[in-house]
């Protein structure tokens, strides 16, 4: 029964037919969805098997610590393929994000064995790394014997792979050869223009393409739109992640960096140069002009609730915050538009900085090798394309999944723009941040000083210089300036 | 009493009015918020007319959340579950072992007791995460992490302190006479605490337990860092509605009704109590 079907499906899993294919041929057959889709999961199960023993660890059970999230939903909607595939059990605590990296943290301080993976942000691995919290991966992606032959490490796109490595010497580049591989990149998100195509249509503006324009259709879409509806959401919270997001994206596409690493590897503040400066005062001056009031208490929440709600007409912040803000029930739903953003005229394509949901294994799991069976799973393609095709595992993170028909004819479908968005500056995405301990420290007095320019409590170079100064003593009392 | 004016009583009522939608406005906003969906919700400007919906409460009693994401399986009732068994087991726990000690500690002045008292009143000054993380190891080697008996154990570093020190007060306050002549009517030591000293310091016991109740009704760290998500209260379960894919107002507004429900109902119910209970206290005769 369904032999043809299957040599259909077998012939896609080889790669010998693309997925449009596959769909046309199961439809042309009388597939239902639901039976070609079980086929579909039966035969992706034995071809992920078929070279590798996925049964090693059967019985063994692994405990996984995740944030709420649509990654974490679509991972757990699929998680019987992953049982079935290698008889293993799964159990797993899901925490609010407001309180899920208390929660991480507090169970690696701790040595706790309960948990043998979870979901971090690369940044987070600064600090879990050098304290010998999480493993250093390679070990277990060079090893063939553990590691299916399809894995396909090198789809990973190379920026957020490399993103997620880092040898622990402060300052050392990202993905360097001698780099430790804390996290498997799992989804990521870049920071580009996300927007409200009414509004725009209604103020008579085009797409921004540089710092400039971005401050002139702010302006006008803050005055045309009527309403109290602002021109651009960003955030700007008293927290690292007002820097991370737009405002360093845009900085980097101006060359501009956070922290400058001497030859003898010593660290010192970068962010008082005059370049730096000029991208300073327009950011602070968009945000006095088109921001929100109460701009200092935004963080990504506020920034995604005024898009949808109509409040903001466009944002610069995560591309998938944009995503998410255009469906459910949104009262913008179906008006947003996405666009890549390069903040310097001069500059090729943009550069954003980027935030990568990734997944550790901790150092004190009682069961390394089961643990990574699960973990090459759950970053495995099979597992992406799952998740990008039914559920909202977006951005995903590996290259043939961004080539999948389906994948993109669904973006391009309810989501205008948002995959050539992500084609044009997906080359230039990386963490745009110099690894080093005092991270979370330093980006959050750079928001604080960020807070005191909007409020006009210091001016841009008096401030920058400040902080400059303040930082150059922190790392000089840290050991590292 | 002294007669008022007219204008007085105008002045007075208005002042009242004043007061009460001052302190009430955030909590009807909220009564309110909890019958309307999002888009109601983050209309601008807001408004008091809407349409009422069930769908947010019917959301936290079913356990399934829509959201621009998908449904999502939420455990609610569960955390809120959890709450009340954490809560009343804990302050059962401490008034079944505060109580006497803080009889001991008023009646009886032995070597030591004002030192074991204030021991055990720095136990609330203790910042519970410098706490926790020790704690936490400690509890994996004695196999108490993750269980509802360790949780209750810790949750008496809240209620405990508060319990006895609260009535050991009340009990100082009781003259001693009176149980002098009830022991010298040929009773126990025990019936007397039982029959005299308990019955007069009702009031102030009852206080003490409704404040501890509220104490760890509201604690949030101990099960976060202790515990697996399965036996969260609902402080660390009303998170679940900020998600990444956006805030649930209507439902987070439900779940704070709800939330707020027991506490109220019991504070209302013990209300005489309470400011009979702490009034007495205040004044140290």
């Amino acid at each position: 029964m369904y032999e043809k079907e299957k040599d259909l499906i077998g012939a896609f899993l080889r790669g010998e037919v693309d997925r449009r294919g596959l769909l046309k041929g199961l439809g042309a057959a009388g597939l239902t969805a639901g039976t070609a889709g079980t086929l579909f999961n039966m035969m992706s199960t034995e071809a992920l098997a078929a070279d590798f023993d996925w049964k090693a660890h059967s019985g063994k059970s692994v405990k996984l610590l995740l944030n709420k999230h649509p990654y974490a939903d679509a991972m757990i909607a699929n998680l019987q393929t992953f049982k079935d595939l290698t008889g293993m059990e799964v159990t797993y605590d899901v925490f609010p994000e407001d309180v899920y990296f208390d929660k991480v943290t507090a169970a690696l301080s701790s040595s706790s064995t309960e948990y043998d993976a979870f979901m971090t942000g690369a940044y987070m691995t600064w600090t879990y790394g050098p304290a010998g919290w999480i493993t250093d991966l390679n070990e277990w992606i060079k090893d063939s014997s553990k590691t299916n032959p399809q894995y396909g490490w090198d789809d990973f796109l190379p920026g957020v792979k490399a993103s997620c490595a880092w040898n622990g010497q402060p300052g050392g580049a990202l993905g360097s050869e001698d780099a430790k591989q804390w996290c498997i990149p799992w989804g990521y998100e870049q920071n580009n223009l996300s927007y409200n195509k009414e509004m725009f249509d209604k103020a008579g503006v085009s797409v921004p393409k540089n710092l400039d324009e971005l401050l002139t259709t702010a302006a006008k879409l803050t005055k045309d739109v009527g309403g109290g509806v602002y021109g651009i959401g960003v955030r700007g919270s008293r927290s690292w992640a007002t820097i991370h997001p737009g405002f360093l994206s845009g900085y980097a596409n101006f060359g501009q960096k956070d922290l400058n690493v001497s030859a003898d590897g010593k660290l010192s503040a970068a962010m008082n140069t005059a370049e730096s400066k000029a991208f300073h005062a327009k950011w602070v001056q968009m945000i006095q002009e088109s921001g929100p009031k109460d701009w200092s208490t935004y963080t990504w929440y506020q920034v995604g609730t005024d898009l949808g709600a109509g409040a903001s007409a466009m944002i610069y912040d995560a591309d998938i915050l944009g995503y998410f803000m255009n469906g459910g029930d949104n009262k913008m739903a179906g008006k947003l538009a996405y666009a890549p953003f390069a903040a310097n005229p001069a500059a090729s394509a943009p550069t954003p900085n980027i935030w990568i949901w990734s997944l550790s294994m901790s150092n004190f799991s009682k069961d390394k090798d089961a643990t990574w069976y699960f973990l090459q799973w759950a970053t495995g393609l099979e597992h992406a394309i799952f998740g990008a095709t039914k559920m909202d595992f977006v951005n995903p993170v590996r290259a043939s999944v961004w080539k999948d028909e389906i994948f993109r004819e669904r973006l391009k479908k309810s989501y205008p723009g948002y995959v050539e968005m992500h084609d044009i500056s997906a080359p230039g995405a990386k963490i745009h941040f110099t690894a080093q301990p005092l991270f979370f420290d330093l980006t959050t007095e750079w928001a604080a000083t960020l807070q005191k320019m909007v409020a006009k409590e210091v001016p841009v170079d008096e401030g920058l210089d400040k902080l400059a100064e303040s930082i150059n003593r922190q790392l000089a009392e840290a050991g590292l300036g | 009493m002294e007669a008022m004016s007219p204008l007085e009583r105008i002045l007075r009522g208005i002042a009242l009015t004043l007061v009460v939608i001052f302190f009430m406005f955030p909590i009807v906003w909220i009564l309110l918020m909890s019958f309307q969906t999002n888009e109601t919700i983050l209309r601008i400007p807001p408004s008091v007319v809407f349409t009422p919906t069930l769908d947010n409460y019917a959301a936290l009693i079913t356990g399934k959340l829509q959201t621009a994401a998908g449904t999502l399986d939420i455990a609610f009732m569960r955390n809120l579950g959890n709450s009340v068994f954490l809560s009343v087991v804990s302050v059962a726990v401490a008034l079944l072992l505060g109580v006497p000690a803080a009889y001991a500690f008023a009646r009886h002045k032995f070597r030591g007791s004002e030192d074991i008292a204030f021991t055990l009143l720095s136990f609330r000054f203790a910042p519970p995460l410098l706490v926790l993380l020790p704690l936490t190891q400690y509890f994996q080697w004695l196999g108490l992490s993750n269980t509802y008996f360790g949780l209750i154990w810790v949750y008496q570093l809240i209620c405990l302190p508060l319990i006895l020190w609260i009535v050991r007060g009340y009990f100082e306050d009781i003259s001693a006479d009176v149980e002098y002549a009830y022991r010298i009517a040929g009773h126990s030591w025990f019936a007397t605490f039982r029959k005299i000293a308990l019955p007069l310091a009702g009031p102030g016991i009852a206080a003490a337990g409704l404040l501890a109740f509220i104490f760890a009704w509201n604690n949030f760290v101990f099960a976060l860092v202790l515990a697996s998500a399965d036996k969260q209260p609902v402080t660390v379960g009303a998170l679940a509605f900020v998600t990444a894919s956006g805030i649930q107002y209507g439902q987070i507004a439900a779940a704070i009704v709800l939330s707020i429900t027991p506490t109220l109902a019991l504070a209302l119910y013990a209300q005489r109590y309470l400011v009979e209970g702490l009034s007495l206290g205040a004044v140290k005769g």
